[in-house]
C-alpha cells in the first residue's frame, strides 16, 4: 500500500493475491485445503476487492459489488471462479460503465478468473427465466462492498416467492439433467467432484432447495449436519488439491490424481492401491450421505406456489399461518393453487381456515375486483373444482363465503329420487360438469363439445352453486333460489349480463328437464316456446348441460341413456328453432319488451324513428342487444345514405365487437368481412340482419390476432380509424377487397398449415323451414377470409344475404346464411349450381379468387 | 288374463297411468326403452351434417288385466296416447298363462 495516498498500487494487490493462494495451495499439499482454507482464501479476494471498490471512482448510482455461486458460499479453491454480480440502482449509463472498468481491469491484470454479471435493481423486477443458472447462483449472494441497504433492497426483491418458485423448479431440473450425464449414480470410478451425484454441486443444491423453499430445513440433526459437513470438508480437501496439482480448475478425480490425492491427505497403506482404495471408501461413504440428503431434500421440501402458499408433501399449505388468518381474501388462491398444481389442500392449512374462519364475514373474502375476479376464474370448470369445493364446504368456508350454500348444508329431502343432501347433490353437478371435459363416450362427448362451446363456464358454475339454495325450505324453490342467488350477487357486483345470466339458469333449472321427459317434444310449438325462453344458444347450451349434471348429481341411475337422448334431441330441436326458424318470426309492436322499448327510449329518438328500425327485425335482434344497444343502433342508422358506413367498435374482454350499419347492396357482406379479415382479424362470432327497409346491421366479434388495434391505439394511424376508413371505402366500392385479403392470405402466417387436421366441408340446405328464404348451413375448417369467400360466391349467385349467423366451435366454422333470388327461394337448378361452386372454393383452400 | 304391453310417447306416461287408474287398473311396470316402427326413426340436422335418429327414446308400459277388462284397457290407453303424428306408438297384447304372487306364492285368479 502506498501509504502516502491510501492507495493499494497493483503490484501490492497482485502480491496480496499470490500470497493468499500460495497459502491456499501449501496447505492442500498438506490435506488441509478444506473448508477453512477455502473460506480464508475468500476472506482474502474479499478484502482485495473490499480495497479496490474503495479506491475506484464512485458511480453516479449506487453500485454493490456482490460475490455469489461458490465465492458467496466462500468455497473459493485456488484457481475457482470468482462470481460476482455488480449492482447498480439504476440505469447504467457512462459513469457506471468507468466503474465497471476501474474495478474489473484490476482484476484481470491480477489474473484472478472473475466471472461477473452487471444489472440494475430494477432488472428483478421480472424472473430471468431464460437464465436459469444466474439465478441459483445469487441464492448464494453475500455482499463484499457497497451498501448494506441497497443490498437489504436486493435480497428483499430477490425473496420473491415467484423467483423462489423459478428456482425451486430451476435447481430440480437442472440436477435431475446433471445427475443423467453421470447416469444418475455417484459410484464413478473418476469422480467430478464438484458435477457427479453426491458431490459438492449436490450440497450446494441442498441449500439452495432450503433456502427457496422453506429454510427450517437447514436446521437437520446433529449427526446429519455433521455428516454434511465432514463430506464438504472432504470433497473441498480434494478439489483444493486437485487444483494445486493441476493449477487450473480441474475437478476430475482420475485415478493418476487419486493417488496423488491419498498420498497428499495421507492415507495409510504401503502400496498406492491400498492408499486409493481408502480415499475413494472415504469418497463413496460421503457422496452416499450427501445423495442421501438431497433426496430428502427434495422429496420434503414444500415448493412456493404463490404468496404465502406452497406446496408439501401434505398438499397446498400457508407458510404463514399467522399471516394467513389475518387475510382471508387470500385464502381462495390457496385452492386456487390446489386445482392448478393437481394437490389437494394440506389438512393443516384447512384446520387453520376452520379456526378462523368463522372470524370474517361474507363480504371480507372479496373485497377487491381483484379478488371477485379471481373467483370467477376458481369457478372454471376443471379437473379439482369438485373436490376443492368439498374441501371448501368441509372446513366451513364455502358457507362463509356463501351463507345462502350454508342455509342447504346436511339438508335432507326426502323422496324416491334424490340419494344425497342437497350440499352434496349441488357440488356433484359441479363434479359432473368437470367431468364432462373428459367425456369419452360419444354420447356424453356431444355435451362435452356445448361445454367447450361456452365463452363463460364460469358462470354456469356459479348457477349451479346456488340453483337448489331454496330448498332450504319446501316449497317451491326456484324463485327463492334466485332470490337468495341475488344476495350473494349483489355482494360480488357481479356485473349485470353476467348477473342475468346466472339468475336466467336458476330460475329455470328445472325448464328443460320438464320440457323433455313431459312434454310432447314432437310439436313444433313445445320447440318454439323453449327457444323463446332461452333466446341464445349460449343459454341453451348452458340450461340443456345444467339438467344433464343436475339429473346425474341425483343418483347413480338417474341419468340413463334413454333420458340424455331425449335431451339431446330436444337441443338439437331447440337449437334448430333458434338458428334456422328465427328468420320468420318478425318483431312485433304488441310483443312483450317491446312497449317498454318504445316507453323508455331517450329522447332524441322518436317513436317513428324505433318503429322504422325494429320493422322487418327477427325477435333473435331484441334477445341478442340489449336495450341501450338497440338505441345506439337506432342512432347509427340515422340519415344514412347509400354507400355510406356508420360503424362502431368496442373492446369486450378478449373480443372485439364491431358493429355496421348501412344500407344493402350487392357484395356488402362479402366486403365487410373482407376488410376485417385483410387487418388480420379472426371473426368468431356474429350476426347479419337486414330490416324491411334495406338497412344492414352487422355486428361481428372478431379476436385481433395480431394485436393491430392495441398496437396502433392513440398512435397517428390510429388503429381503428384506419379500419372504419377501409370499411367506407370497401362498401363504396373503392376499395379492392379480395386484393387486400390475397396479400394477407397468401403471407406464411395464414396459408393452410401441412400438417393441421382439414376439417371436411359440408353444406346443408334447407328449402322447407323457412317460408321465405333459403337456408344455407355451412361447416367449414375455420380460416383468414373465409366469409369473404362464402359470402363472394353466394352474391355472385346473384343471391341477396339477408340473415347471417357466424359461430365457431375450435377450428371449425359454423356459419348460416339466410338467402334469396329475386325476392325468392332459390330454383332447384341455381340451388344446386351455386352449392358446387361453394365447395369447389370450400374443397381448393389456396384459391384467393 | 293378458298382458297388454304399449310402447307411447315419453310424455304420455302420466295420460296413460292415469286412464288405466280410471279402470281400477293400478299395477303396472313402465320401462325406458329405445325403438322405432315402420318409419324407421326420422332424418336431423345439427350444424349442416345430416344424421338419422334410428332409435326413438319411448315409454314401456305394462300391465295384466282380466280378460273382461282388455277392450276398454286397450281403448283407455290408445285415447291417451293417442297425437294423430306418426311414432304415437303401439299396443300387444299377449295371453298370459298363470300367475303367481312372489310374498305368498299364491297363484292369482284374475
Amino acid at each position: 500500500m502506498d501509504t502516502s495516498t491510501g492507495r493499494t498500487d497493483q503490484s501490492a494487490r497482485q502480491r496480496l493475491l499470490d500470497s493468499a493462494r500460495r497459502e491456499l495451495i501449501d496447505d492442500a499439499r498438506r490435506g488441509r485445503g478444506g473448508r477453512m482454507g477455502v473460506e480464508r482464501y475468500a476472506g482474502r479476494v474479499d478484502a482485495v476487492l473490499t480495497s479496490l471498490y474503495a479506491e475506484t471512482p464512485p458511480p453516479a448510482r449506487s453500485a454493490l459489488v456482490v460475490a455469489v455461486g461458490g465465492y458467496g458460499r466462500r468455497h473459493l479453491c485456488p484457481y475457482s471462479d470468482v462470481d460476482l454480480l455488480i449492482l447498480f440502482d439504476g440505469p447504467i449509463g457512462p459513469p457506471e460503465e468507468r466503474f465497471l472498468r476501474d474495478l474489473l481491469h484490476p482484476l484481470w491484470d491480477v489474473a484472478l478468473t472473475v466471472s461477473q454479471q452487471v444489472r440494475e435493481l430494477s432488472d428483478f423486477d421480472r424472473v430471468e427465466t431464460d437464465n436459469a443458472e444466474f439465478l441459483l447462483a445469487l441464492t448464494d449472494a453475500r455482499l463484499v462492498a457497497g451498501e448494506r441497504a441497497l443490498f437489504q433492497r436486493f435480497t428483499a426483491a430477490f425473496r420473491r416467492w415467484d423467483i423462489q418458485a423459478f428456482l425451486f423448479d430451476a435447481i430440480l431440473r437442472l440436477t435431475e439433467e446433471r445427475h443423467a450425464r453421470f447416469n444418475d449414480t455417484f459410484y464413478q470410478l473418476e469422480p467430478d467432484v464438484k458435477e457427479a451425484p453426491g458431490a459438492l454441486r449436490d450440497l450446494s443444491a441442498i441449500r439452495t432447495i432450503a433456502r427457496a423453499t422453506d429454510p427450517g430445513m437447514l436446521a437437520v440433526p446433529a449427526p446429519v449436519r455433521a455428516r454434511l459437513d465432514d463430506a464438504e470438508d472432504f470433497l473441498l480437501r480434494v478439489r483444493s488439491i486437485l487444483h494445486a496439482e493441476t493449477q487450473r480448475n480441474h475437478n476430475g478425480l482420475s485415478h493418476e490424481l487419486q493417488e496423488k490425492v491419498s498420498q497428499l491427505v495421507g492415507y495409510p497403506g504401503a502400496q498406492p492401491r491400498h492408499r486409493v482404495e481408502s480415499l475413494m471408501a472415504d469418497y463413496f461413504r460421503h457422496a452416499r450421505a450427501v445423495s442421501r440428503a438431497l433426496d430428502w431434500t427434495r422429496m420434503t421440501s414444500p415448493a412456493p406456489a404463490g404468496p404465502n402458499v406452497k406446496r408439501s408433501r401434505d398438499g397446498v399449505d400457508f407458510v404463514d399461518v399467522q399471516q394467513a388468518a389475518r387475510h382471508p381474501e387470500a385464502w381462495l388462491d390457496l385452492f386456487q393453487t390446489a386445482i392448478t398444481t393437481g394437490a389437494p389442500v394440506a389438512n393443516a392449512a384447512l384446520t387453520a381456515i376452520q379456526h378462523h374462519v368463522s372470524r370474517y364475514a361474507a363480504e371480507e373474502f372479496f373485497p377487491s375486483d381483484q379478488a371477485r375476479r379471481a373467483l370467477l376464474t376458481f369457478l372454471q370448470p376443471r379437473n379439482g373444482l369438485y373436490a376443492r369445493l368439498s374441501e371448501m364446504h368441509d372446513c366451513g368456508l364455502l358457507g362463509r363465503m356463501f351463507p345462502e350454500f350454508e342455509a342447504i348444508s346436511g339438508r335432507v329431502i326426502r323422496d324416491f329420487y334424490h340419494k344425497y343432501t342437497v350440499d352434496e347433490h349441488t357440488l356433484l353437478t359441479i363434479r359432473n360438469l368437470e367431468r364432462l371435459a373428459s367425456a369419452t363416450t360419444p354420447s356424453r362427448q356431444r355435451f362435452a363439445g356445448l361445454l367447450a362451446d361456452l365463452d363463460t363456464p364460469e358462470l354456469l358454475v356459479a348457477a349451479l352453486l346456488f340453483h337448489d339454495v331454496g330448498k332450504w325450505r319446501d316449497d317451491d324453490h326456484a324463485e327463492e333460489s334466485v332470490r337468495m342467488a341475488q344476495q350473494a350477487l349483489d355482494r360480488l357486483r357481479m356485473p349485470d349480463d353476467a348477473r342475468d345470466l346466472i339468475e336466467f339458469l336458476i330460475k329455470h333449472h328445472l325448464r328443460v328437464s320438464i320440457v323433455a321427459f313431459r312434454r310432447d317434444t314432437e310439436d313444433p310449438e313445445v320447440v318454439r316456446q323453449l327457444a323463446e325462453l332461452v333466446g341464445t344458444e349460449d343459454r341453451l347450451k348452458m340450461l340443456c348441460l345444467l339438467t344433464l349434471v343436475d339429473i346425474e348429481a341425483v343418483s347413480l341411475d338417474t341419468l340413463t341413456p334413454w333420458r340424455e337422448e331425449l335431451l339431446w334431441q330436444l337441443y338439437v330441436d331447440t337449437y334448430n328453432q333458434l338458428t334456422l326458424r328465427y328468420s320468420d318470426e318478425l318483431i312485433e309492436r304488441n310483443q312483450s319488451g317491446v312497449s317498454n322499448l318504445f316507453a323508455t327510449r331517450p329522447r332524441d329518438i322518436s317513436e317513428r324513428e324505433l318503429s322504422t328500425f325494429l320493422e322487418g327485425l327477427p325477435r333473435r335482434y331484441l334477445r341478442l342487444v340489449g336495450r341501450e344497444a338497440i338505441y345506439h343502433h337506432v342512432r347509427l342508422s340515422r340519415d344514412i345514405q347509400p354507400l355510406q358506413v356508420h360503424a362502431s367498435l368496442e373492446q369486450k374482454g378478449g373480443l372485439w365487437e364491431l358493429t355496421v350499419v348501412t344500407l344493402d347492396h350487392p357484395f356488402l357482406f362479402s366486403n365487410i368481412c373482407g376488410t376485417l379479415s385483410s387487418f388480420g382479424m379472426d371473426i368468431v362470432k356474429g350476426h347479419a340482419m337486414t330490416n324491411g327497409h334495406g338497412l344492414v346491421l352487422d355486428i361481428f366479434q372478431f379476436v385481433d390476432r395480431e394485436r393491430f388495434l392495441e398496437l396502433n391505439a392513440g398512435t397517428q394511424a390510429n388503429g381503428r380509424a384506419l379500419l372504419e376508413h377501409e370499411l367506407t371505402e370497401a362498401v363504396a366500392g373503392r376499395s379492392d377487397v379480395a386484393a387486400r385479403l390475397r396479400a394477407r392470405e397468401t403471407g406464411v402466417l395464414h396459408r393452410p398449415s401441412a400438417v393441421a387436421t382439414r376439417i371436411a366441408p359440408t353444406i346443408h340446405v334447407d328449402q322447407h323451414t323457412s317460408r321465405r328464404y333459403t337456408i344455407l348451413e355451412i361447416v367449414a375448417g375455420n380460416r383468414l377470409g373465409l366469409l369473404h369467400r362464402i359470402s363472394r360466391v353466394i352474391s355472385r349467385h346473384a343471391c341477396d344475404v339477408h340473415l347471417v349467423l357466424i359461430a365457431t366451435q375450435g377450428q371449425t366454422a359454423i356459419d348460416v346464411f339466410h338467402i334469396t333470388r329475386q325476392g325468392a327461394k332459390l330454383p332447384e337448378a341455381e340451388q344446386a349450381a351455386l352449392i358446387a361452386d361453394l365447395h369447389d372454393m370450400l374443397e381448393e383452400p389456396d384459391e384467393v379468387d | 288374463m293378458k298382458l297388454i304391453k304399449s310402447i307411447v310417447r315419453p310424455n304420455k306416461v302420466e295420460d296413460v297411468k292415469d286412464a288405466l287408474g280410471k279402470l281400477n287398473i293400478a299395477g303396472m311396470t313402465v320401462t325406458e326403452v329405445r325403438g322405432h316402427g315402420k318409419q324407421k326413426g326420422h332424418p336431423a340436422v345439427y350444424r349442416g351434417k345430416e344424421y338419422n335418429v334410428t332409435l326413438l327414446p319411448k315409454m314401456e308400459i305394462e300391465c295384466v288385466v282380466p280378460d273382461g277388462l282388455v277392450d276398454d284397457a286397450i281403448r283407455a290407453i290408445i285415447e291417451a296416447a293417442r297425437t294423430g303424428e306418426i311414432g304415437d306408438g303401439r299396443v300387444f297384447v299377449i295371453p298370459v298363462l298363470q300367475s303367481y304372487r312372489i310374498r305368498t306364492g299364491e297363484q292369482d285368479t284374475m
